[in-house]
């Protein structure tokens, strides 16, 4: 024990400032919403417990949480390999080495950085609106365009294809993964003349140890996409629900219809599937992710 | 989003300089402060604010903040600060929420302050019942208002429409929006699409010899009513002569981008009051029509108090509070900025003293309000609780009808399902 502090007291010293506002800002409020989520509240009067009623609603009368589900799950399966791909297809282009990179690697990076912003979020509806910018550039060409936004079968790829333009932090790490792969394999893969597709199937992608940490993160932003949705269907899930993604079914349960009970339940519920998803990812990476130190 | 003027900003520093330079004036004296939150638009904002330089002038000891933001976003700003107990001193009230905010406990009865601090004997009694709850006053009528078709005269001039806009019937609405669209090539079609107006459905509903909730608050509105609405505007998206739908599926756009202001259409639905806030952001010279009568039917429409302003339970001065509020509705200062802009006032005193100085648009909209007095309903119950929901609700499964993703019919079915178990659930 003794061993064990004297090892790590300096790392917990330096996570002293992140654990102080875990236990002060965070722990409370996720201990007091796992106990509201067996009450109801509105927020104004005593809170009345009601036992497992909230949970027992939503899963067997609540059709818009199952919409809900629908509409995050299918978004989280569109949007995280979209923008994984992204981020490593041009990770693989700036590892080449150039002068300006540096400058190139910020260019790609901002995106991101504006994409939590309410700016972008307004923005990318006035791009995809029935007048915006994706139109006229599409009717230069001829081509008639929809409404993107304000149609129920399409509002939802609009928010996929924001999502792959946010390729920034993901391309980051992917960038640093693949610095990390030692060059002489590929220099004995040249030598043996591999083509260069089997060697990122055979190097790249075996060795590439970020991609599981990059799938778990990315899939865990996934699901608590809120504020470019919120902004975008104008706080409703509109149109028709078509973005009504957990977390702003959540908000609304929340913050306009005062069911503070039911909305903790909601947040448990994701929670617990963030986790299972993450406890998948975790047990089976054995089988696709490798170190190259695990040779020793 | 307090607003920090110039002024306000100088007059503070100056009130601290003299503070600490005179002891004798008390330091309690700058410390009354009240906060003011209300929805708006440009023109209610600009009045507004000015109503509270006027009032910061006469009682410089009271520090009153404004904030405003839109109607889509105001009651979710309320349930946060209601939640966070941060409510304004001062909050305005809508017909439709003001049973679920008193229910709640989130609002403070007024009758202790009648007579002593907030003077409305002599104000008609009829428009100020509608602030009542259980027998007592929670929210103060700063208006009355009714529905209206706002409506572009230019373009009904030109297209020769000649119906009695008063009286006339859905029958004549939709020949008008026909010969609107046809007259102008479809450059200006006839109305906007009202299929996610729920307004103006209850006012169908009414038509038809039904309220939308009964006295327990039911849903009494039939799948039937429901469709026949959903279809008669269906019929008319098919002829091309409404707004076209992704326009229409926009929920709750400011009125700078209702069809209207933006001169897409010829015809909107709105509030009687703010056809002073629409003539300031549209091109042409507006009118005012009733919501179109069914033939032979009962009337749909009503007058009701367009805003109430209300005393929060957060409320720490009342006092100072209650000094503003009356200042409201009495000193005649302030009521001349305020004008119309929120509904005809309910006292007669200031109603004379505005009738010599109305604009245009305010001269029609007071013509306008007399005009209806026959032709309309009682005011229905105020709306249980959940009601807000099933706007939503009705928004929401309209869409589908409007983007030709479902059949009125079987859309009607499911909406009135969901209303049912949406009131049934927030009991």
């Amino acid at each position: 024990m003794r061993r064990f502090f004297a090892r790590n007291a300096p790392a917990y010293v330096f996570l002293l400032p992140w654990l102080i506002g875990f236990f002060l800002l965070a722990l409370g409020p996720i201990l007091a919403s796992l106990y509201l989520s067996f009450t109801r509240y509105d927020m104004v009067n005593v809170p009345e417990w009601v036992g497992l009623d909230n949970y027992v609603y939503m899963f067997t009368r609540d059709r818009r949480f199952w919409k809900a589900l629908d509409v995050t799950f299918t978004y989280v399966a569109l949007a995280v390999p979209a923008r994984l791909i992204m981020a490593l297809g041009v990770a693989m282009l700036l590892d080449k080495g150039l002068r300006t990179i540096g400058l190139y690697r910020a260019i790609f990076y901002l995106p991101s950085l504006l994409g939590a912003s309410i700016a972008i979020a307004i923005l990318w509806r006035q791009l995809f609106a029935a007048d915006g910018v994706v139109n006229q550039i599409m009717a230069t060409f001829g081509i008639q365009g929809a409404s993107w936004i304000t149609n129920p079968n399409t509002s939802l790829y609009t928010l996929v294809i924001l999502a792959m333009w946010q390729f920034g932090s993901p391309m980051l790490i992917f960038l640093a993964g693949l610095r990390g792969i030692p060059r002489d394999l590929y220099e004995a893969a040249e030598i043996d003349g591999t083509p260069r597709w089997r060697q990122f199937t055979r190097i790249t992608l075996p060795l590439l140890a970020v991609i599981f940490f990059n799938l778990v993160l990315q899939t865990i932003d996934a699901f608590k996409t809120f504020s470019s949705a919120f902004i975008i269907s104008n706080g409703t899930g509109a149109p028709a629900d078509s973005l009504l993604f957990y977390t702003v079914y959540l908000f609304n349960e929340a913050f306009k219809f005062f069911r503070m009970g039911y909305a903790s339940a909601l947040a448990w519920v994701l929670l617990i599937i963030i986790a299972v998803f993450t406890a998948v990812a975790f047990f089976t990476s054995k089988y696709w992710v490798h170190y190259e130190n695990e040779r020793d | 989003m307090t607003k920090l003027t110039r002024r306000s900003m100088l007059g503070a520093m100056g009130a601290a300089a003299a503070a600490s330079a005179f002891s004798a004036i008390p330091a309690w004296a700058a410390d009354r402060s009240i906060r003011h939150f209300w929805w708006g638009n440009p023109e209610r904002d600009k009045r507004t604010f000015a109503v509270i330089d006027v009032f910061q002038k006469a009682n410089p000891a009271i520090e009153v903040s404004g904030e405003t933001i839109g109607w889509g976003d105001y009651w979710t700003k309320m349930a946060t600060q209601t939640a966070g107990r941060n409510m304004a001193d001062l909050v305005q009230m809508d017909y439709r929420f003001l049973f679920e905010y008193v229910r709640r406990g989130a609002l403070l009865p007024l009758d202790e302050h009648i007579g002593k601090s907030l003077m409305i004997a002599d104000f008609d009694q009829g428009p100020l019942e509608g602030g009542k709850v259980d027998g007592k006053l929670y929210a103060l009528n700063i208006g009355s208002n009714s529905q209206v078709m706002v409506h572009n005269t230019r373009v009904f001039q030109e297209a020769g429409i000649d119906a009695d806009l008063i009286n006339w019937t859905w029958d004549d609405f939709a020949k008008a929006c026909e010969t609107i669209t046809a007259k102008t090539n479809g450059a200006v079609k006839g109305s906007d699409d009202l299929s996610l107006m729920i307004e103006t459905f209850e006012s169908w509903v009414r038509q038809n010899g039904r309220e939308f909730y009964d006295a327990d608050g039911k849903v009494t509105a039939t799948v039937d009513d429901v469709a026949s609405y959903w279809q008669f505007w269906a019929d008319l998206r098919e002829k091309g002569a409404v707004r076209d739908a992704d326009k229409t599926v926009i929920l709750d756009p400011p009125i700078a981008e209702s069809g209207i202001a933006v001169g897409d259409t010829a015809m909107s639905h709105y509030w009687s009051n703010q056809l002073v806030g629409i003539q300031a952001v549209a091109k042409d010279k507006i009118g005012a029509a009733m919501v179109p009568h069914k033939a032979g039917g009962k009337p749909g429409q009503f007058i009701k108090p367009s805003m109430f302003m209300s005393l929060s339970r957060d409320a720490k001065d009342t006092d100072a509070a209650m000094a503003y509020m009356n200042a409201w509705v009495n000193d005649p200062e302030t009521t001349a900025i305020l004008g119309l802009e929120r509904g005809i006032p309910c006292s007669p005193k200031v109603r004379a003293a505005l009738a010599p100085n109305l604009t245009e648009v305010e001269k029609m909209s007071v013509d306008y309000f007399e005009a209806i007095q026959s032709r309309v309903g009682p005011l229905p119950l105020p709306a249980p609780k959940g009601a807000g929901e099933v706007r939503d609700a009705f928004m929401r499964v309209g869409t589908d009808v409007v983007l030709g993703n479902a059949q009125a019919a079987d859309a009607a079915t499911a909406f009135i399902e969901e209303a049912q178990s949406i009131v049934e659930r927030a009991q």
